[in-house]
């Protein structure tokens, strides 16, 4: 039992870290930009379509390609954002509402797409430290599972330092906490909100890379990533980062640990039953910056 | 309307969508629940090769003549089941193709009209709707996948006409439905059916004592297990773990935990592609290697090689038609596949395809009418021959139980039971991983 557990909460922590970076920067548009980019998960598998490209065609891994899609990926959402939300947010009376059509639009095209240029066929990213381990003590930690964390860690950490530590940070937090006071103190509005939109498009080319490293993906996934990202808003709080690490965390460990005690199938269960007394109790989240 | 305001009731759609997701995730792979099972007794008996199935034409027959006879269905040719609803068309089209080829079906020509459900049942529902009331076809094709087909089995029979297709499991032939054939069904009781044989062949004490059974929580996962207690239980198999997951799997370690704490030595993954392969990649990471692993609908597809590797090997599955069996038509499917489509055999919805609409067509030359009641009884009081085998059916529409068992071997779905269509033997006790 206290090996099924350690193994259980071990892989269930790291995986959380996984699903937290995947979600961080859907918490930010939303939060920042009051965009509900329903999209943000293709673009996490397109990211993970084009690590799996730069593998298999070019011998490339992943993790070296996304210095090159990082960029890609924020020009990507400066471009959506200064061509399409920007648009959509001058005719929309509820922005929210608008950008979730016009973003669920954007996924349906995007998921075609993708199913043109890789085909349904489901992939599953082989790299060189796909089945390395580490033992600690009884358990087993798996490669793909720490470095995904660490991708997590990592990005969270360098958005956190953004928004605390630099000028534009503390626009994109002012913009996030009182857009009308920001806009009084002469903050450019639409330059913070594309920026931070950009950046949110970014993270999810990072969390595209951490997810392929842990789950098979096809066009279809984005879906199912997007059940993950949901749950670690509403836990987190919105636009939160700090929330978005610490639900993802959380939501790793309930699996870690309801796995072992209870059985597998009521994992779902105990996950939503948490979620309706948190939104009943806490409806803006774990934490509010 | 406040944007807090607005914001909570966006919170609250958001756990609405998630717990619909996960309700949804569960169900769209198959039909209802299956009911008890309440097949015969039948021996299980891979089908005969058969002895009438025609060849390929070589000397060119008349040209159909006369007015076409309209085919009509739907199937998912884009959406979530495209990949394999796209070779079940291909299938129907040869097939067609292949018909008009020798003479046509009664001296006509037939004509395919298939739509696009976009892998929704409720679209396969309407659409067969509209080809039996609007387009008037005169034969129906089988849609897919299980849900799409039990859906439509419900339209087919309260229409009177004859229906075949892979079917929705047990259920859905326990309906009571006279109209509706399997031939051959993808049945998920069957499943293991090639396993069971040849575990039962195998000395007691060469067999796996205890087994760990993890089960994709849906009605397909649901048909596979249903029978799986009594079965292992006559070949004297401990079942010490016995669970059923959610889909999306988030974490496979628990499963695999489970299982090596329990020794077991026999392992069940009745799952599907993605969560399958996270069970294995599990199972390599923490170094649990059971005698033996059978997987449920994931590892038969070319994805399962293309995608793990060696890692993917050994691993035992069930299927109902395979492109190595000896019945007549599969090496000219074979070659079909490699020069029209590229692939390096037939895949296997593309041999499903075609069996269903050679079924259907031996039905209305048995019969020698369009009538469907008369297609209908002929078939239940004959045999046929298709690319997938022999058949017979009982009063559900059934075929007496089969499945061959395989194993991904060096790369390769290989038969291993029954003995008569075996390609290779088996490779078991499982090597170590990464051997």
């Amino acid at each position: 039992m206290l090996y099924e557990l350690a193994q259980s909460l071990t892989s269930g922590l790291l995986i959380g870290g996984a699903l937290a970076v995947l979600s961080v920067g859907f918490s930010m548009a939303w939060g920042i930009t009051h965009v509900l980019n329903v999209a943000h998960c293709a673009f996490a598998v397109l990211a993970a379509y084009l690590g799996y490209w730069a593998l298999n065609r070019w011998g490339i891994d992943p993790l070296l390609a996304l210095p090159i899609m990082l960029p890609a990926f924020f020009l990507l959402g400066v471009a959506m954002h200064t061509l399409l939300i920007r648009a959509t947010a001058r005719r929309a009376h509820d922005l929210g509402l608008a950008t979730m059509v016009l973003t669920f639009g954007l996924g349906v095209v995007m998921e075609n797409g993708m199913l043109l240029a890789w085909t349904p066929d489901p992939r599953v990213l082989k790299t060189a430290y796909s089945a390395l381990t580490l033992r600690v003590g009884p358990v087993i930690v798996q490669a793909p599972h720490l470095i995904a964390f660490g991708l997590a860690v990592i990005t969270i950490g360098a958005l956190y330092l953004f928004a605390e530590r630099t000028f534009m940070g503390k626009a994109v937090r002012a913009v996030w906490q009182q857009p009308m006071g920001a806009a009084l103190s002469g903050i450019d509005l639409d330059r913070v909100t594309t920026i931070a939109y950009g950046m949110a498009v970014a993270t999810a080319a990072v969390g595209g890379v951490a997810m392929s490293l842990l789950y098979t993906f096809d066009p279809a996934t984005h879906l199912s990533w997007l059940v993950y990202v949901f749950l670690v808003v509403i836990l987190g709080g919105v636009g939160s980062m700090l929330g978005s690490a610490l639900a993802g965390l959380i939501i790793g460990l309930i699996i870690g640990i309801s796995s072992v005690f209870i059985p597998l199938a009521w994992n779902n269960l105990v996950l939503s039953g948490l979620l309706i007394v948190l939104l009943l109790l806490r409806p803006q989240g774990l934490l509010q910056r | 309307m406040t944007h807090h305001t607005s914001r909570r009731q966006m919170l609250w759609a958001m756990l609405g969508a998630w717990i619909v997701a996960l309700t949804v995730g569960a169900c769209s792979q198959a039909p209802a629940a299956p009911a008890p099972t309440t097949a015969p007794a039948a021996p299980t008996t891979a089908p005969a090769a058969p002895t009438t199935a025609p060849a390929a034409p070589t000397t060119a027959p008349a040209a159909p003549q006369g007015a076409s006879i309209k085919i009509g269905c739907s199937l998912p040719l884009t959406g979530a089941f495209a990949d394999t609803g796209v070779w079940v068309q291909r299938g129907y089209e040869q097939w067609a193709e292949d018909v008009n080829a020798a003479g046509g079906l009664l001296g006509r020509p037939v004509e395919l009209t298939i739509y696009d459900d976009e892998s929704k049942t409720e679209n396969a529902v309407n659409l067969l709707n509209r080809v039996i009331s609007v387009d008037q076809a005169d034969l129906l094709c089988g849609g897919y996948p299980g849900t799409a087909a039990a859906a439509q089995m419900a339209v087919a029979e309260k229409n009177q006409k004859v229906y075949v297709s892979m079917g929705g499991h047990m259920a859905s032939f326990s309906q009571g439905f006279t109209y509706v054939f399997g031939a051959p069904p993808l049945m998920g009781q069957w499943w293991y059916e090639g396993l069971y044989g040849w575990l039962a062949s195998l000395p007691e004490a060469e067999r796996p004592k205890k087994a760990a059974i993890f089960t994709i929580n849906n009605p397909v996962g649901a048909a596979i297990l249903e029978p799986m207690p009594e079965e292992l239980s006559a070949l004297n198999i401990e079942i010490v773990v016995n669970e059923r997951y959610d889909v999306p799997l988030t974490d496979a370690a628990p499963l695999v935990t489970k299982a090596k704490g329990a020794e077991a030595d026999i392992f069940f993954a009745n799952g599907f592609f993605p969560d399958s392969v996270q069970i294995v990649k599990a199972m390599r990471a923490l170094d649990y290697n059971p005698r033996l692993i059978a997987q449920g609908v994931g590892s038969i597809i070319p994805a399962w090689v293309q995608e793990l590797g060696a890692d993917g090997y050994y691993v035992f599955s069930g299927t109902a038609v395979h492109p190595s069996l000896p019945f007549e038509g599969i090496s000219r499917l074979n070659d079909v596949a490699s020069t029209k489509y590229n692939a390096p055999v037939a895949p296997i919805y593309f041999i499903f395809g075609y069996a269903w609409m050679q079924a259907l067509q031996r039905g209305v030359e048995g019969a020698q009418t369009l009538d469907q009641t008369a297609i209908r009884d002929w078939l239940k009081a004959n045999q046929i021959s298709t690319v997938a085998g022999t058949f017979t059916f009982d009063e559900r529409g059934l075929p007496p139980s089969y499945n061959y068992l395989t194993q991904v071997i060096d790369g390769k779905v290989e038969l291993i039971w029954p003995p008569d269509v075996r390609t290779k033997d088996p490779i078991y006790p499982k090597p170590a991983w990464g051997q």
